[in-house]
């Protein structure tokens, strides 16, 4: 099969994936336990106050015009008006998308560098002391709840050693001039990208270690130190290179946290972002603002995963070629 | 009568013995006046996190602390020099309700059987750490409508099992369960519903400790935590035996006519408990429909003595307001009874609020960081409706009508008086007639002139649009009328003394409104103004004006230079 109609396949499945996603993403809604209107508890608001706003909402009107309009209304980027605020939705998904965005990109990027790195670095390693302090403090750092190293983090540089800011992506108000602001946002990253970087580098490294110690039991990299490559090139030139598909897929894979952000450290940190926005929506049946949220997830999955799929049999051609031949 | 005035004081006591005498203090050290604002700039960090925001006001990064609700918090500022707690009683109510349409809790003897096992003072200490005061009528303590003398259940196991011995509910073989007199067979299992503990810890934890009480006296409770929406289904289809929650309350008791009126007994009414007494009804529509305060003190006393009889609900306690302020960098806050220093709905602290020197001396001018605990993510007043939202937008603006900030009268402000009056809506109908006589010289934060033109427009326009949040109080308004340029009438089809407030609306100015046809997506904060520069078209007749409000950030406001009530030495 040619790149081009292993191209297609994957785009027509993505669109298949994307209309049972925002079908169920309907469904599971409606099917949740009360109404949005029941969310408003305050003794003056009367019966008919609570039916007018139910008329408003259009939660009045058959489902499946509530269904037509949800759907036809996403496919034209229109998410609605939020129930809590009256605000549109996209617009106040655009105002915390970058923030959250930002942050994990930050992440992601240092993740990945120390990570991957620890990860090469215990492998060529194995068995030696540092090979068990990468493992181990990975595992420590990933089994330990997030809050808890955020809180504490959060003491110690905020409180008993105050040099870092605690909360927000700036200060209020933040300093005149591009440069002074540029690093204003910078140094209000690092304790929320810190802490996260602190969380999942473990996850990286013991990742890339365990698939390096398989690559470096391989015929071929027998055969590369018997031929007397240098230790490094094999490391490095033949080893890695081998392990780079899977590691490929999961960078493309952890995308999609890019826009479902990470709830807790948004609200150690008073980060402005998604995913503090979609865990207030769900919990107050906000179903536009909750709607689309998952929509912006669901797509940045989908991207995400054909974006994997291309990369994968860009780096393996073999992929395409197997799908060819099962075909 | 002693042992209920005896159980009163020991209870304020108590309070008394958490809190210590602080609030006495910070009441005696500064006087309020009428006059201000004094700062240039409240500067309002959004800070979500609770440790973050303790931190954030122990570095001085922000100096005013509101609504501080967790103990282990309160504990560690109570012991800081440069700390104030201002202390005072809400306008809240955690209560217990009984499904009255059904048996058991049909029976008032249970009912109050039930409330002779709840110990409040064990549940105040053991889960607030005494940081909440018992109640024991249905209208808080912080009310002048509050009524002490009712009949009071206080923690007493020995009568509550001599309540039931005497009225037939004996103990079965097992000596577990209580046999049900009327049927003969043992009590069915009664459910408790609350929040989850991930939701609300406190509410299901109390569940738990009633119910255990209650099974020890053999009433077979069975605590029920369960998911927030699930349950307010159940309690608006009235499926449910008993349950926990809280109301948040105001100043008018008005609240006891929603709650306990026969004609709310429906589908998601708040009648909940299905309360069905003609001479309970009688009180709360004369509460309802009063035509002065005397009448309505008389009505709201003797539906307060009926309910203490019926036991509908088990008040069990009232969430005090507690701010934190650092005295090293401010002074003027004015703790309000029902409302707190740095609430909401307190006008008075932002008017008096202050800097003040090295010395401690008071100073004008300067910024004052106010720290918000969540984001105002709308703030259209017409829509607003998180106490988030009030925070800034209270301080950009005013009303006809003020509270007095000790004994909470209503006392005149942009309306220098008011009268209060009857019509004849139709031939042998009484409807009440309210006029509004407005202070001169009134503008709003852009230079216009605030006249009755405004009062007219901000009512008639709520009426119009029918703004949700505003449906109740402009349901009975017939027609509004300007008799001069300061002058303004608004007439109700019915007759009752709180019409007053219904009349006083959100005041919306008419020169930016009049364009607004959908007043739901209007965003007049992100909206510049047509004439004037730095300001949107979010504008009041306030002592602060909105400069600047970034989304998940901060918002910042300056010191309204044409508020009218400056002090003339401070112009």
């Amino acid at each position: 099969m040619g790149f081009r109609s292993y191209l297609l396949r994957r785009v027509f499945y993505a669109v298949i994936v994307l209309f049972v996603i925002l079908t169920f993403n309907f469904i599971l809604f409606r099917l949740m336990p009360g109404d949005a209107t029941k969310m408003i508890i305050d003794p003056k608001f009367t019966p008919e106050a609570r039916a007018m706003l139910r008329k408003q909402y259009g939660l009045d009107d058959p489902p499946l015009k509530q269904y037509w309009n949800y759907i036809t209304s996403l496919l034209r980027f229109d998410m609605g008006l939020s129930f809590s605020t009256r605000r549109p939705v996209r617009e106040e998904l655009a105002e915390r998308l970058p923030n959250t965005a930002v942050l994990f990109l930050v992440t992601f990027i240092l993740d990945m560098l120390v990570g991957i790195s620890l990860g090469v670095y215990a492998a060529s390693r194995r068995d030696t002391f540092a090979d068990r302090f990468v493992v181990g403090a990975g595992l420590f750092a990933h089994a330990v709840p997030g809050f808890f190293i955020q809180l504490m983090l959060l003491l110690l540089f905020g409180y008993y050693w105050p040099i870092l800011p605690i909360h927000g992506t700036m200060s209020a108000p933040p300093p005149d001039g591009m440069f002074l602001r540029l690093l204003d946002r910078m140094w209000h990253l690092v304790l929320p990208a810190g802490s996260l970087v602190i969380m999942g580098f473990g996850s990286w490294a013991l990742y890339t270690r365990n698939t390096m110690l398989e690559a470096l039991g391989q015929d071929y990299i027998i055969t590369a130190r018997a031929k007397g490559i240098p230790p490094r090139d094999i490391l490095y030139h033949h080893a890695l290179r081998s392990v780079l598909p899977p590691i490929v897929t999961i960078i493309f894979m952890s995308l999609p946290g890019a826009v479902s952000g990470a709830v807790i450290t948004e609200s150690i940190f008073s980060w402005y972002g998604v995913g503090k926005y979609l865990l207030d929506a769900t919990l107050q049946m906000d179903y536009p603002a909750a709607q689309g949220a998952f929509y912006l997830i669901a797509l940045a999955v989908i991207v995400s995963n054909f974006l994997s799929d291309i990369a994968y049999g860009l780096v393996d051609p073999r992929i395409r070629v197997g799908a060819g031949v099962s075909r | 009568m002693l042992r209920r005035i005896r159980l009163s004081v020991a209870l304020v006591l108590l309070f008394a013995l958490v809190f210590g005498a602080s609030s006495v203090e910070s009441a005696a050290k500064f006087k309020w006046e009428d006059w201000g604002p004094h700062v240039d700039t409240i500067i309002m960090p959004i800070v979500k996190d609770s440790e973050a925001r303790r931190i954030a006001f122990e570095r001085g990064e922000s100096i005013v602390f509101p609504g501080l609700t967790r103990p282990a918090d309160i504990d560690k500022l109570k012991g800081s020099s440069n700390v104030e707690l201002t202390q005072v009683l809400g306008f809240h109510m955690f209560y217990v309700c009984f499904n009255m349409r059904k048996a058991p809790l049909d029976s008032q003897v249970l009912r109050q059987a039930i409330a002779y096992v709840t110990d409040r003072d064990n549940i105040i200490r053991t889960l607030f750490k005494g940081y909440m005061l018992p109640m024991t009528s249905f209208v808080p303590q912080s009310s002048n409508y509050y009524k002490s003398d009712v009949p009071t259940y206080p923690y007493n196991p020995a009568k509550a099992k001599e309540l039931l011995d005497k009225a037939g509910y004996k103990l079965d073989a097992t000596g577990k369960n209580r046999i049900d007199p009327k049927t003969g067979k043992p009590l069915p299992e009664i459910k408790f519903f609350t929040p989850t503990y991930e939701v609300a810890p406190t509410s299901a934890e109390i569940g738990r400790m009633i119910a255990e009480a209650a099974q020890a006296i053999g009433i077979p409770i069975v605590p029920e935590p369960m998911d927030f929406p699930v349950m307010l289904d159940k309690l608006d289809r009235s499926e449910f035996d008993m349950y926990a929650l809280a109301w948040g309350l105001d100043r008018d008791p008005t609240f006891l006519y929603d709650f306990f009126h026969s004609s709310f007994d429906v589908e998601a009414g708040y009648n909940r408990p299905g309360i069905h007494n003609a001479e309970l009804d009688k009180a709360t529509e004369a509460l309802f429909y009063a035509v002065d305060q005397k009448g309505a003190k008389t009505a709201a006393d003797k539906a307060q003595a009926i309910l203490a009889e019926q036991m509908p609900y088990v008040p069990l306690y009232s969430r005090p307001y507690i701010d934190a302020w650092r005295t090293d960098l401010v002074t003027g806050y004015v703790p309000q009874p029902g409302f707190g220093a740095a609430e909401s709905s307190n006008y008075w602290t932002p008017l008096n609020i202050r800097r003040v020197d090295r010395t401690g001396k008071p100073i004008e001018g300067g910024t004052i960081r106010w720290l918000l605990q969540e984001e105002p993510k709308n703030l259209n007043p017409l829509v607003m409706s998180s106490a988030y939202e009030f925070d800034v937008y209270r301080k950009i603006t005013d009303s006809l009508i003020r509270m007095h900030p000790e004994t909470l009268e209503d006392m005149p402000w942009i309306a220098r008086k008011w009268d209060v009056g009857t019509w004849n809506p139709e031939p042998g109908k009484k409807g009440t007639v309210i006029t509004f006589y407005l202070n001169k010289g009134v503008k709003w934060q852009d230079g216009v002139e605030f006249t009755a033109e405004d009062v007219k427009f901000s009512i008639d326009y709520a009426k119009e649009q029918q703004v949700a949040r505003l449906l109740s109080a402009t349901q009975d308004i017939v027609k509004t009328e300007i008799v001069d340029k300061y002058t303004v009438k608004v007439y109700f089809s019915t007759e009752s003394y709180w019409h007053l407030y219904n009349a006083s609306p959100i005041l919306i100015p008419k020169h930016i409104w009049k364009d607004v046809k959908d007043y739901k997506t209007f965003e007049p904060w992100k909206e510049p103004h047509p004439k004037v520069k730095g300001l949107t078209k979010l504008i009041g007749l306030g002592p602060f004006m909105l400069k600047d409000y970034r989304p998940g950030e901060y918002v910042t406001l300056v010191k309204n230079p044409n508020y009218w009530h400056i002090k003339p030495t401070a112009k």
